[in-house]
């Protein structure tokens, strides 16, 4: 380019005067001659970030910005925060695009971000937290190694110690997210997390401006706290367990241990950390009081405090309860040493103190929204001082304002004033019932009726569909029955104030149980369950028993009730599933003496087509049951089966083995069943003689009605059951009995397979044997009957005949025609029995008189039409 | 010898036949035993608590000696017993009263040494695990719970103890009907049948509920196969189910999961099973009033014996001494075995007597074995002894010097028959060897 120049300007001296000399002034730039070529070359870089030359990309997961996770690993811990955050929500990208890649680089990428908890840029932190939380978490939920957390803690620990208050906070806040994710790891730092909680709430005047950073770490510590063990009140844990789940009882089972951690550090740091939270606490009162109204922020601080303070409560007593309930025998996981240093000494007095401001903001009456929320921390309050109430001996007037306060609470008179305030007050509520018992049967006998009075009130008013509920009636068992873990009563039952609200409560059981209807089969659960622990454990002849015999008039409608038109109403019991239904029944059992009012309502239901036969064994089972133990009359037991045989319907329609009959056969084959149960229970009952006078009686009356042949054929089958060889039938049943057996034989004779037939099915002759063996076993028993019935059925033939003179309805002569058939096939069925034709020989005059009839009939004019 | 015993709620006396060979032996009149209320009593006599009619207040207990049929005993408790139990070595039978009260007696001395509340509704089954350490009692109210007899008789333990029960299981919703416990002690599993239909199976070691099994029929009766591999179960039905305790059951056959098969005789429903000491043998009693014995191993009937035409309710297996034969079927030691017959202990008392209780606070007894040797050995109790231990201090020292005396003499008389004793024996001995070595010197001669 510019070299060019002064080597053609040095040689042309030596060409001489050819040309004329140009005389140039130094310094000076010659313009650029004109066909000079521009030879510049202008360089730009060109980013190819497909075309790499250090690594083939191709099949590499990459990011939007097509960067790999190890680039963009680097690029979390560039100087830019700008970049640092781009990296983050690059690998979230990655991530969520290609999930494989974190399960197999999750140790690389924990390693890096780890480092960014503790980043100075507010904006890169929130973006690693939403990160962790939203992607790589839910993502690694299942396998997590300890080293994994491990790796992460130390970072988070060196965040908590940070400088800068913002990223300890955000810290708690990251600490948190891992326990909320893994549990476990908070008993592994337990110890360190509390001392750091400690500190930060020492120093709390300092957060007292920002408030709601303070917030986010106290939600961090109740979690922490709510995950220490502590006396759970479950409503019944023999509800809902599961021992389903082990294939073989002996087998060597791999026990894990139980992750033992050494409580008695966690205890040391909460000892020290419950005197600061309560402080804090009192920290917050001056803003609160003079103040018209509270803050948010301020509120949620003051709630999570209280909660954290309401849990380590909780978890002191659970130590004190551990400690006694393990006796020794197991080893205990506290100290001696600890136990009287808390339990007498420690806690009471900064407790007590801090008790003290209870009722908050009873004298400002502020705007309705404030209110319920001093209403929700006086909740809490309460809650810690019922927690803590059976170590502390708080003053009578402190006792005063609490219990007023919880009367007041169930009797309605502190209501929320907002919308949703009727959810609110039902869930506090909730969470402070399980400790009306406890405190009825502590509390003075004043306080004690009073308390009382506003539960039963309360338990009234509550609505069927509640979920109080549920808690009125774990308190009301608790009430009610000897507990559980104790084994005796809390409250005493010979007082008659308290046995009048005993009783109110009982009475009020099958009532709730009838207005919730199939609505809520859990709590019917519940309230089966309560009653029939009731039945198990009220003492014999005390008022409570008697109490619970009287409840069967009111449980009958809980079964179904006879309106006055004669229809039939069926009450939940029908609806509810299986295992409520059980539990009613057995219910049944503890019943002193059953009403036979309740046993009509019961066999309306047994008699219903909807219930399960498996249910309808249950009743027969525990009614015989019931019997033997002397709760039932044996008249009102047989008057029972009979009436469930002679009714039960069977569906109608012929036996024939076709696939579309299935159902029906199934229906008699329950018939069956139904008739063997009952026949296995009479037999079982001792003095046949006895019963059989009962059940012949009963069945009488049962017979006139005309009951279907199914059900005739079973009531047959129970009077062959108890009947003996000379037979125990009375003149006038047998007369009684001649009469429908005579029919009963017609009907059955259309089973009976024709003769000619050789492949005759099977079916029908078990069917047809089902039918008949009980005639004949009567027949073989008694002559009598044997020469009634035959006589009942020739007359039957003849009687048209003597009527009327000559019936032109075809109809008829077809049905009479049908009936010759019935009764010579009948005839000729008993002739192949053995036993039976011998009896037939001894009444050949009714043979030869029904034979007459038919000839009589054969050459009548009718017949030739 | 291994017998068979069986009673009925029927007057139709205690049937006993001989396990292996058929035979039956004595049939012990006048006995209508209610469920679980047969026991055998330290293989010395057998003892049954009475069903009595509702009106009557007390209860009965019969004892019959081994070889009487005549009751020999009668006690009468304060409240009608249900079930009864004795304890293997029979220091102790221990009664459930209808109250829901357990009773529980020193055999020797027929004293009530304790009668504690221990059931809301009247106690149905009782049986002591194998170790006799814990006592388990199932209820009308399908309650069961565990005492450990430790606590039972320890006062102040008691009080200070929040349940002076062990365990209290109440899954079951009805009467417990029969339980049965296996090997272990303290760490056996329980099974216990009831009439909502189930049996469950309970540890004793973590006091929990292990597995509820339900069946097609009320259960009777329930028997744990010796290697806790199965358990049989006596339905209401007829049959007696198996269902497994150990293998694996995946999928849920005809019957319903965890039963694995029946052993069925189209009989009328089992009221009570037993086995045999060798684990083979499976006994049960039906409502027919027949009594079979299985084989479990191929789920034959080996045989069948008929007691009445009531029902059967219990059966028993046990050990019957052989001397209490003898009178039977060797007639020349008649004599000696009347001699020999044990005789039975005094009736059970009817209450706690709390006057003397105090005092005898450290009853001693000592059974009475029924190996033959020791049979004489009368009952060392503490009454005795006190007696003679005050018999001898109000003896005068003259009469007590009088008696060393008597006894040095004793002493001196018989150190002079050992030394002539040891003479003799020196003689003979030194006989003998010469005897032996002229012999020997004589053969090889």
């Amino acid at each position: 380019m510019a070299r060019s120049k002064p080597s053609s300007s040095k040689k042309q001296p030596k060409r001489g005067v050819d040309f004329k000399k140009i005389k140039r002034k130094i310094g000076r730039k010659l313009p650029p001659p004109k066909n000079a070529t521009n030879t510049e070359i202008k360089s730009k870089a060109i980013i190819l970030p497909e075309q790499s030359v250090a690594s083939e990309r191709a099949g590499l997961a990459v990011s939007k910005k097509g960067l790999t996770l190890k680039e963009l690993l680097q690029q979390t811990s560039h100087h830019n925060a700008k970049v640092r955050r781009d990296a983050l929500t690059g690998i979230r990208d990655l991530v969520l695009k290609y999930p494989a890649e974190l399960t197999l680089h999750k140790l690389a990428i924990i390693e890096k971000l780890r480092e960014r908890i503790s980043d100075e840029d507010k904006v890169v932190r929130e973006t690693l937290y939403q990160l962790l939380k939203l992607v790589i978490f839910p993502a690694l939920k299942k396998d997590v190694p300890g080293s994994l957390i491990s790796l992460m803690m130390a970072y988070i620990f060196n965040g908590m110690t940070h400088l800068a208050t913002d990223i300890r906070l955000m810290a708690f806040k990251f600490f948190d997210l891992v326990v909320q994710h893994y549990p476990s790891s908070f008993f592994m730092y337990a110890e360190k997390v509390l001392q750091n909680y400690e500190d930060i709430l020492r120093k709390n005047h300092i957060y007292l401006q920002d408030r709601s950073k303070l917030k986010n770490a106290l939600v961090g510590l109740v979690r922490c706290l709510s995950l220490l063990p502590c006396n759970r009140r479950t409503v019944d844990p023999s509800y809902g367990k599961n021992t389903e789940t082990q294939g073989s009882l002996h087998a060597y089972e791999l026990e894990v241990p139980k992750e033992h951690t050494d409580f008695s550090s966690i205890i040391k740091r909460l000892e020290d950390i419950l005197p600061i939270l309560v402080n804090c606490f009192q920290d917050f009162i001056p803003l609160v009081h003079p103040m018209s109204s509270l803050d948010a922020q301020s509120f949620d601080c003051m709630l999570y405090l209280l909660r954290s303070i309401d849990l380590s409560v909780k978890f002191f007593l659970y130590g004190i309860d551990k400690h006694q309930t393990d006796f020794g025998v197991t080893k205990p996981t506290y100290n001696e040493k600890d136990m009287p240093v808390w339990g007498e000494i420690a806690t009471p007095v900064f407790l007590r103190k801090f008790l003290e401001v209870f009722p908050l903001n009873q004298l400002h009456n502020t705007s309705g929204k404030d209110e319920d929320k001093f209403f929700i921390l006086n909740i809490e309050i309460t809650e810690i001082f019922l927690h803590s109430n059976e170590w502390i001996f708080t003053s009578a007037i402190l006792m005063e304002r609490f219990l007023e306060f919880i009367e007041n609470l169930l009797s309605g008179k502190i209501r929320f004033n907002s919308r949703s305030g009727k959810a609110l007050q039902e869930k506090h509520l909730t969470s402070l019932l399980p400790f009306i018992p406890r405190l009825v049967s502590l509390v003075a006998n004043t306080w004690k009726s009073r308390l009382l009075q506003a539960f039963t009130m309360a338990f009234k008013d509550c609505k069927p569909e509640s979920t109080l509920n549920l808690a009125f009636l774990s308190a009301i068992e608790e009430m009610l029955l000897p507990s559980k873990r104790q084994g005796i009563l809390l409250l005493d039952a010979s007082e008659p104030e308290i046995l009048d609200h005993q009783i109110t409560w009982i009475r009020e059981l099958p009532v709730l149980l009838v207005r919730l209807g199939d609505t809520l089969s859990s709590l019917s659960k519940v309230i089966l369950h309560l009653l029939l622990r009731l039945g198990q454990y009220a003492p014999m002849n005390s008022s409570l028993a008697w109490e619970y015999d009287i409840m069967q008039h009111t449980l009958g409608e809980f079964y179904s009730m006879c309106l006055d038109d004669g229809s039939i109403l069926y009450g939940p019991f029908m609806k509810l599933p299986k295992d409520c239904q059980e539990l009613s029944v057995c219910c049944l059992y503890y019943f002193s003496s059953l009403d036979s009012l309740l046993l009509r309502s019961l066999v309306y239901c047994c008699l219903c087509d909807n219930l399960e036969p498996s249910v309808l064994f249950r009743i027969i089972d525990v009614l015989h049951s019931a019997y033997k133990i002397g709760h039932l009359q044996l008249v009102d037991l047989i008057s029972f089966f009979v009436t469930l045989v002679a009714r039960w319907k069977v569906l109608p329609g012929r036996l024939y083995t076709h696939v579309e009959n299935a159902k029906k056969i199934s229906n008699r084959e329950t018939f069956k069943a139904i008739t063997g149960a009952v026949c296995s229970c009479l037999r079982q009952m001792g003095d046949d003689a006895l019963i059989f006078q009962i059940v012949q009686r009963v069945i009488l009356d049962e017979i006139p009605l005309n009951p279907p042949i199914d059900n005739l054929c079973g009531m047959l089958r129970l009077l062959v059951i108890l009947d003996s060889r000379p037979t125990k039938l009375s003149e006038q049943s047998i007369i009684i009995l001649s009469n429908s057996i005579s029919e009963y034989l017609i009907d059955a004779a259309s089973y009976i397979p024709e003769n000619g037939d050789e492949v005759t099915d099977s079916n029908q002759i078990s069917i047809c044997q089902y039918y008949l063996v009980p005639c004949f076993f009567l027949f073989d028993r008694s002559d009598k009957l044997l020469n009634l019935v035959l006589d009942l059925m020739g007359s039957s033939i003849g009687e048209d005949n003597s009527s009327l003179a000559c019936n032109h309805d075809t109809q008829h002569t077809l049905d009479l025609s049908s009936r010759i058939v019935a009764v010579v096939s009948i005839l000729l069925y008993m002739h192949q029995d053995i036993k039976i034709r011998r009896r037939l020989s001894s009444c050949k005059g009714e043979i030869t008189r029904i034979l007459q009839k038919m000839r009589l009939q054969l050459i009548d004019p009718c017949w030739e039409q | 010898m291994e017998v068979v015993i069986a009673s009925s709620p029927v007057d139709a006396g205690i049937g006993c036949w001989d396990l292996h060979s058929g035979a039956e032996q004595l049939r012990y009149r006048s006995c209508t035993s209610t469920p679980h209320g047969l026991a055998c009593v330290g293989q010395r006599f057998l003892a049954s608590s009475q069903l009595r009619d509702s009106s009557s207040s007390s209860g009965s207990i019969l004892y019959w000696s081994w070889s009487k049929p005549q009751v020999e005993v009668k006690s009468f408790p304060a409240e009608p017993i249900h079930p009864l139990v004795s304890n293997s070595d029979g220091m102790y039978i221990i009664g459930g009263g209808s109250s829901g009260a357990i009773y529980f007696w020193e055999v020797a001395s027929g004293r009530l040494l304790k009668r504690w509340h221990a059931h809301y509704r009247a106690v149905t089954c009782l049986f002591l695990s194998d170790d006799e350490s814990l006592l388990v009692s199932g209820a009308e109210d399908g309650c069961i719970r565990v005492w450990s007899l430790f606590m039972v008789f320890d006062d102040i333990g008691m009080e200070m103890a929040k349940n002076p029960y062990e365990y209290s299981f109440s899954e079951h919703t009805l009467r417990v009907t029969d339980m049965v416990s296996g090997y272990g002690g303290c760490n056996a599993i329980i099974v216990s049948a009831s009439e909502d239909r189930t049996c469950k199976v309970w540890s004793l070691s973590r006091g929990k509920l292990l597995r509820s099994i339900d069946f097609p029929s009320i259960i009777e009766a329930v028997a744990l196969d010796p290697g806790e591999h199965v358990f049989y179960a006596g339905a209401r039905d007829g049959k007696i189910y198996i269902a497994s305790i150990n293998a694996e059951t995946t999928s849920s056959n005809s019957y319903g999961k965890h039963i694995i098969g029946t052993l069925s005789d189209n009989s009328k429903g089992v009221t009570c099973l037993a086995f045999s000491k060798d684990g083979i043998l499976l006994v049960s009693g039906s409502e027919d009033g027949t009594i079979r014995v299985w084989d479990a191993k191929t789920h034959n009937i080996v045989r069948i014996y008929r007691l009445a035409k009531g029902p059967v309710n219990n059966v028993l297996v046990v050990r019957r001494p052989l001397y209490s034969n003898r009178q039977t079927s060797e007639n020349s030691h008649s004599s000696f075995s009347r001699r020999h017959a044990p005789l039975l202990p005094p009736p059970l008392g009817k209450y706690v007597n709390s006057t003397d209780e105090n005092v005898d606070s450290g009853a001693v007894s000592v059974p009475q074995t029924p190996s033959s040797d020791i049979m004489d050995a009368p009952y060392l109790s503490y009454h005795v002894l006190t007696k003679q231990i005050s018999e001898l201090q109000q003896q005068s020292s003259a009469a007590t010097g009088m008696e060393v005396d008597r006894l040095n003499l004793d002493c001196k008389r018989s150190v002079e028959i050992v030394q002539k004793w040891k003479e003799m024996f020196a003689y003979l001995h030194k006989f003998c060897v010469d005897e032996l070595l002229g012999n020997d010197q004589t053969q090889t001669q």
